[in-house]
């Protein structure tokens, strides 16, 4: 793990695990509704300031918290024209499969590439450590898987390239 | 310039039928089956050909997964050091997508020679498929393959839509009852105009194994596969099924036909002993007509399904909407291997005429009514393009 | 599977069962590069009527096709083609030859029958690179062959060298990257050592080559991109070389596309893991829930489907 990586999961990590303080929470506008505060955004004084944290310009992850539920938005480094592709294609798949991914949100928030939502119905029903670990999990494994996939994109494409021009020897 | 035809990818349990819209037949019928680089037995690993270790990507080949083969050539590489043959589907539902999207791609661009692109696509899917399964094969189909669009058809319908092509369907409907039997399990599934009527399937325990394994018990019984080569049993017995079986409309009738004349209605099956060339011949007796009564009269295999096939269509019937049933008896459409016994539909047609006719007449005195009922058409369509 | 193979598979395994077993017969099939085939027994059982359609045809008429074809299949070839289809072929399975080996050789050359069409321009251009060479002119015609709707070959050849162009089209912006990358690795690969008899490959995108910038009617959109191939002499320096040279050259396209397919592929068999994994780490996150069997009145277990 590079140096700078190191303090910045366990910032997010500390961070998710404060935020993730949730509790049951009925709407205040519509009787028998129970909803996300964080998406709906209905009224500001159950909302929590969001939070940003930034490793460099091109990986940040957004924190907005609320009273009975927090979303998390990531994004995630892109150097080039691949690995902007790469992680779109990524992020696409697993936002597909959202539905077993009971935390995933469908649609990254604007500017991010991947969120995720929170709520307390998750928070009782799951170990908030655990939870906390799968994203910081999901963090480092996503930069890695990658750049794997980016040089195994370019191993392919020489071997490909190469047994393509082997053939005009014979 | 005209449209390319657009490609037709039905693959099943055990076979895929490939072709192009347009002909008569599939251009190709293989098993559905991939034989890759590893051992067969190793399903929980979930396939990908992912380095176990992180960082040993940039090896120099990286074009493992392309080494495989598909369909005959799979099994006949099935012997071959280091390949192992998997099944991608099972159930008629896609197992492994892994393996099913490799399967996919070598099909179009080994064997059909078309570029993706330029096609749409037509494929299967039984019924009750779940619509993720669905999706995942649109995912496939058009991220990696790009195609133009896609038709997910249910089997029973284009079994309906296959019917057609029998002389006795005389209007083109989508509305009718597909009795769909392969090796595994017999299907009876009802369809309104297009749309399968999901709650009202009903799944039917015996199929082609089953039978063979009926007429092995019953040629065991008889003595007659002394003769035969243990391993080559099962075999010869499915053999006798395919090509001496019929349907008889009476068993006490046909066993008395039988006894009288046995010269007269015993066959001959000869045989050749795989390993060793010895010839070897038995004699097939009332197997010919009690393989099939196994749909009729389930008691003479099993001890633990008992509704024979004519009732089973009857509640499938009532258990659809009252407004299409009319459609539905009228249109019993078989399809599959297991049908396809001589007087099949003759005889599922009159049993099933008798449990309607006799529901009527007890509705009728029941109600006490002076009208009489005008009845229900009942028709089972056989065509020839059952499998 | 790495190389995609020339001939027909369909046509391959059709004919030999025809002929094995001669019965009526009626299929529509096709070919990369939007060439359709259409067999059928018109007349009789025995004889076989294989037509065929390419879109470039006109183009191929004039750089030699007929000659190639006529070389090829000689007698075969129909006088009156099918409608709808450029030309077709008689085969006769009464005529066919006897012995395993040159039926298996017979058929092989039918299957081959697009290749064969679509090898006119590209002999061609060797005949002029030959007469050039000897005359010392300066260039020869450049050939222009439109074998997709968005895309085309252009070959010249030269006294010392033939030129082959291949325009790309990527009609997906995912395509577009992977078949950058692969493009890339076509220039950069020649660089191994074991490989350096191989034609120079040049990759440009968005502008045209030297030898095509005059032409008319050129996309100049960010999706195009122009892939030259520089054959030298001794890549058709005999029948042989040549013919590889030419099945090789003519299957680029389907086979950069292919590969940026089973890349795709092979992306997503590793991302269907990948999500495998996160799954697992997820599912430890969830808690035991005490799983009560819940009775209805009537002694209905309630089960979550």
């Amino acid at each position: 793990m590079s140096n700078t990586l190191r303090p910045y999961l366990s910032a997010v990590k500390s961070t998710l695990t404060a935020a993730l303080t949730l509790e049951n929470f009925s709407s205040q506008v519509v009787e028998r509704h129970n909803k996300p505060e964080v998406e709906v955004r209905g009224s500001k004084e159950v909302l929590l300031n969001p939070l940003t944290i930034s490793r460099n310009e091109n990986e940040r992850v957004l924190i907005e918290p609320s009273v009975n539920s927090i979303r998390m938005s990531i994004k995630i480094k892109q150097a080039d024209e691949i690995e902007r592709i790469l992680c779109h294609k990524f992020t696409r798949f697993l936002m597909q499969r959202a539905e077993s991914f009971v935390v995933l949100r469908r649609k990254p928030v604007l500017g991010y590439d991947i969120s995720f939502l929170i709520t307390n119905v998750h928070s009782e029903t799951m170990l908030k450590h655990k939870v906390v670990d799968f994203i910081i999990q999901f963090m480092e494994e996503v930069d890695r898987e990658i750049s794997e996939m980016k040089l195994s994109l370019n191993a392919r494409a020489r071997t490909v390239a190469e047994s393509y021009l082997t053939a005009f020897n014979s | 310039m005209s449209v390319l035809a657009p490609i037709i990818c039905d693959n099943g349990t055990g076979y895929s039928k490939i072709g192009f819209a347009g002909n008569s037949d599939p251009s190709y019928v293989f098993p559905t089956a991939i034989a890759t680089r590893g051992p067969a037995s190793q399903p929980t690993r979930g396939g990908p050909p992912i380095p176990s270790k992180p960082g040993n990507v940039a090896s120099k080949r990286g074009v493992e997964d392309l080494d495989f083969f598909i369909g005959d050539e799979a099994l006949a590489n099935a012997k071959t050091p280091g390949y192992g043959v998997h099944y991608p589907i099972r159930h008629g539902m896609i197992d492994n997508w892994d393996h099913m999207e490799r399967y996919w791609e070598q099909t179009i661009f080994k064997y059909l020679r078309a570029e993706p692109e330029d096609h749409y696509f037509l494929l299967t899917e039984p019924p009750l498929n779940p619509p993720e399964n669905r999706e995942q094969t649109a995912e496939i189909f058009f991220e990696s393959f790009n195609i133009k669009g896609l038709y997910i058809a249910v089997q029973a319908v284009l079994a309906l839509a296959a019917s057609w092509t029998s002389n006795r369907a005389t209007d083109r409907t989508l509305t009718g009852t597909v009795i769909d039997s392969g090796d595994g399990v017999t299907h009876v599934i009802p369809c309104a105009e297009g749309y399968v009527i999901g709650s009202a399937i009903k799944h039917i325990p015996i199929a082609g194994r089953d039978i063979s394994q009926f007429v092995l018990n019953l040629l065991r019984e008889r003595g007659e596969m002394a003769a035969v080569p243990p391993e080559d049993q099962l075999r010869v017995a499915s053999r006798v099924k395919e090509n001496y079986s019929y349907t008889c409309q009476d068993i006490v009738k046909e066993f008395r036909k039988y006894d009288a004349e046995p010269y007269k209605y015993f066959e001959r099956y000869e045989g050749e002993h795989s390993v060793t060339g010895r010839k070897y011949s038995i004699d097939v007796g009332y197997e010919r007509f009690l393989a099939p009564e196994m749909f009729f009269n389930p008691e003479i295999y099993s001890s633990d399904f008992l509704t024979p096939l004519p009732d089973i269509v009857d509640d499938v019937i009532q258990a659809s909407p009252i407004d299409v049933r009319r459609g539905l008896y009228k249109n019993i459409v078989l399809s599959g291997g297991s049908t396809m016994f001589q007087h099949f539909g003759q005889r599922l047609k009159r049993d099933l005429k008798q449990l309607v006719d006799r529901r009527l007449e007890a509705s009728v005195v029941s109600s006490g009514s002076t009208t009489k009922s005008s009845g229900v058409d009942v028709d089972v369509i056989s065509h020839k393009r059952q499998r | 599977m790495i190389l995609l193979e020339s001939h027909n598979l369909i046509i391959q395994t059709t004919l030999a069962e025809k002929i094995a077993k001669p019965s009526s017969l009626d299929v529509l099939f096709v070919d990369f590069d939007g060439v359709r085939f259409h067999l059928s027994t018109p007349e009789k059982k025995t004889v076989v009527q294989l037509s065929m359609n390419i879109r470039c045809w006109d183009e191929l008429v004039a750089y030699g096709a007929m000659q190639i074809l006529q070389r090829e299949y000689g007698p075969l070839i129909k006088q009156q083609t099918e409608p709808e289809y450029n030309i077709s072929l008689d085969i006769d399975i009464d005529q066919v030859p006897a012995d395993e080996e040159s039926r298996e050789a017979f058929v092989k050359s039918i299957s081959l029958f697009k290749r064969n069409a679509l090898a006119a321009p590209f002999e061609l251009a060797f005949k002029q690179q030959k007469e050039l060479e000897a005359s010392g002119g300066a260039q020869g015609q450049l050939m222009q062959i439109h074998y997709r709707d968005e895309e085309a070959i252009y070959i010249q050849a030269s006294p010392d060298r033939v030129t082959m162009i291949f325009s790309t089209v990527f009609r997906e912006e995912t395509d577009r990257i992977f078949g950058k990358v692969f493009l890339q690795e076509f220039v950069d690969a020649r660089r191994q050592p074991s490989i350096q008899n191989a034609p120079q490959v040049l990759y440009t995108n968005r502008d045209p080559p030297l030898e095509i910038r005059d032409l008319a009617g050129l996309r100049n959109t960010d999706d195009i991109g122009y892939v030259t191939f520089v054959l030298f002499p001794r890549h058709f320096a005999n029948a042989n070389i040549s013919f590889n040279t030419i099945s090789h050259v003519q299957l680029f396209r389907d086979y950069l596309h292919y590969h940026i397919k089973c890349s795709k592929a092979y992306m997503h068999s590793r991302m269907r893991h990948r999500v495998a994994e996160f799954q697992k780490v997820l599912n430890r996150a969830k808690t035991e829930v005490a799983t009560t069997e819940r009775k209805t009145v009537t002694g209905r277990t309630m089960t979550n489907r």
